[in-house]
């Protein structure tokens, strides 16, 4: 608690605090801030009758964009498109010769890799944004359970005076616009706020759906069961912060140098190899490559499905098949060797090693010191990937013997947790070392 | 004294530093011999690929076994965190979880009656 007070009591660390809260405070705003055309009431009258039959896509959805699909708000699409183009943009770059050579050229070349995201970001949003408008028209988006052609219900009422290829249009522009707003919000955040802004808008929207979600457990399954879930949680994060906490140290020694008549270096420090040195990074990507079998079947009418669109919607598309479960499973193994690979360069890290003076103990500088650095790194990514796995997939299982309808009940499962500890280590990190500048005691001693 | 502290930092992962750093020197010549007239690229290669297969070389499933050991040795040197490390930081990340949740719930709620009152 005194911790917290001095956190406040500084007066740059302070600023940045309060700008974060602002910031979630304006994103939260929009996320309640109802779209043009959409009439609030109807909404409201709609989310009434579907309360009761859960959705599972709109659940995911809402995971990310925290509860605001349901009311096609401004920010409606939260940062979904963002994650996406960024997938796409990251795969791309092994791809693309041009890419690769871009995210070698440094701070400039990412720079541009950082401007084509945000393109294809405002592209996929247009597209999501129109799917959507169209799912809310037809009716798909509350499952058929709201029928649109009573104008009591209609979410997006036709009769207005105004034509309705403007009222759409100016639907999917805003949510674009919306889109690009999240974007910019979570850059300030990272900029001039605590932690990394796209880390903190998607943690706030999994926060945003906790207390409802809480609340539906209990009702539905008993007090004693929610302590269950409340106490399974309460172990998971505990093992995940075990784990984000592990490392292998590589052992650094620097030579003595004389500079003039001053000695420098003959220090010993250590290199930190984080066992799951991807962070959360991976189960996200995994979670939203999942999502996309599910947002094509929405386009279907669910009652003609051809044969291989209901194959999908049994394997693909449903999180207690075991098709679903082992893809999410590789994926997420996949994108973890993969999410190492591009951030952690032991190429770079064993030249600057080599630039300063500095070598491991026993081994060559340059080249063998890279290769040791990657035979480590290889070895001990192998136990952080299997444990990013089955962290998010393992309290499915839970879930499916608890309540078969609970399964869907995401921000308790894995994937949520691992996110919000993933965050919240981030981010009090962040305070924490800020904190250390000043001399004062930290949270974490 | 950072020369007195060498000897006994270099224990732990010792042997098996100095096994790495001499079977990357050998096969390092045996690659020069065989490839001859061959880019440096192709040498490098086979340099890189010698020391793995020179370990293990039993076949595929010698190899797969070989890399679980290495996993098991590596994680072996894995610093732990501690009890009171683990308590610690759990703590602060549920309080952290509680305090984003309530404020995200505050917002929500305040701006919901507000978008209520408003259009209804």
């Amino acid at each position: 608690m005194s911790a917290f007070t001095s956190a406040l009591r500084t007066p740059d660390l302070r600023k940045k605090l309060l700008f974060t809260v602002a910031i979630v405070g304006i994103y939260r705003l929009g996320a309640t801030l109802p779209s043009p055309g959409v009439s609030y009431a109807n909404v409201r009258a709609c989310l009434k009758i579907t309360e009761a039959a859960n959705n599972d896509l709109l659940n995911l959805l809402n995971l990310f964009s925290g509860g605001a699909l349901l009311q096609l708000s401004v920010f409606a699409l939260g940062i979904m498109p963002y994650i996406t183009a960024s997938i796409i943009l990251q795969l791309l770059t092994v791809v693309i010769p041009r890419l690769e050579q871009l995210r070698k050229e440094g701070q400039s070349g990412q720079a541009k890799i950082t401007q084509y995201t945000r393109y294809l970001t405002l592209g996929l949003a247009v597209l999501q944004a129109s799917a959507f408008v169209a799912l809310a028209r037809t009716g798909q988006l509350f499952n058929g359970l709201c029928d649109q052609n009573d104008p009591t219900y209609q979410i997006i009422p036709e009769a207005t005076g105004i034509p309705m290829w403007l009222t759409l249009s100016v639907l999917v522009m805003t949510m674009t616009a919306g889109t690009g707003v999240v974007m910019w919000l979570g850059e300030l955040i990272t900029d001039r706020g605590v932690g990394n802004g796209m880390s903190v808008l998607i943690f706030t929207s999994i926060a945003a759906r906790l207390p409802g979600e809480g609340w539906s457990i209990k009702e539905s399954s008993g007090t004693g069961k929610f302590f269950l879930v409340l106490g399974l949680v309460l172990v998971i994060i505990a093992l995940v912060v075990f784990i984000e906490q592990a490392q292998r140290r590589i052992p650094v020694q620097y030579a003595k140098r004389m500079i003039g008549r001053r000695m420098y270096g003959g220090t010993s420090t250590y290199i930190p190899l984080k066992v799951n040195q991807a962070g959360v990074v991976p189960v996200i990507f995994a979670s939203s490559l999942l999502y996309l079998p599910q947002l094509y079947l929405q386009f279907f009418d669910k009652n003609t499905l051809k044969p291989y669109q209901v194959w999908i919607q049994n394997h693909l598309a449903d999180p207690v098949s075991p098709l679903y479960i082992g893809v999410m499973f590789l994926l997420i193994i996949f994108f973890t060797y993969f999410y190492v690979s591009i951030t952690f360069n032991p190429t770079e890290v064993a030249e600057n090693m080599k630039k300063y003076g500095g070598f491991v103990p026993g081994i060559r500088p340059g080249k063998p010191t890279a290769d040791y650095l990657d035979f480590i790194l290889s070895r001990i990514t192998l136990p952080g990937a299997l444990y990013l796995g089955l962290i998010s997939v393992l309290p499915n299982f839970f879930f499916i013997w608890l309540n078969q309808s609970q399964y869907q009940n995401f921000p308790f499962g894995g994937t949520a947790v691992l996110i919000m500890v993933g965050v919240g280590l981030e981010t009090v990190k962040q305070i924490e070392s800020q904190l250390m500048q000043r001399n004062y005691e930290g949270f974490l001693r | 004294m950072a020369e007195k502290d060498r000897p006994g930092d270099d224990v732990p992962g010792d042997d098996e530093v100095f096994a790495d750093a001499a079977a990357g020197d050998e096969p390092d010549d045996d690659a020069l011999v065989t490839s001859g007239a061959g880019g440096t690229a192709v040498a490098e290669r086979t340099k890189d690929e010698s020391p793995k297969t020179k370990k293990s070389g039993r076949g595929p499933f010698g190899r797969i076994g070989g890399f679980f050991r290495e996993v098991t040795s590596e994680l072996r040197k894995v610093i732990w965190p501690t009890r009171k490390e683990l308590l610690t930081y759990t703590g602060v990340v549920i309080v952290f979880v509680v305090i984003m949740t309530a404020l995200v719930a505050g917002l929500d709620y305040g701006f919901g009656k507000a978008i209520l009152w408003a259009l209804g």
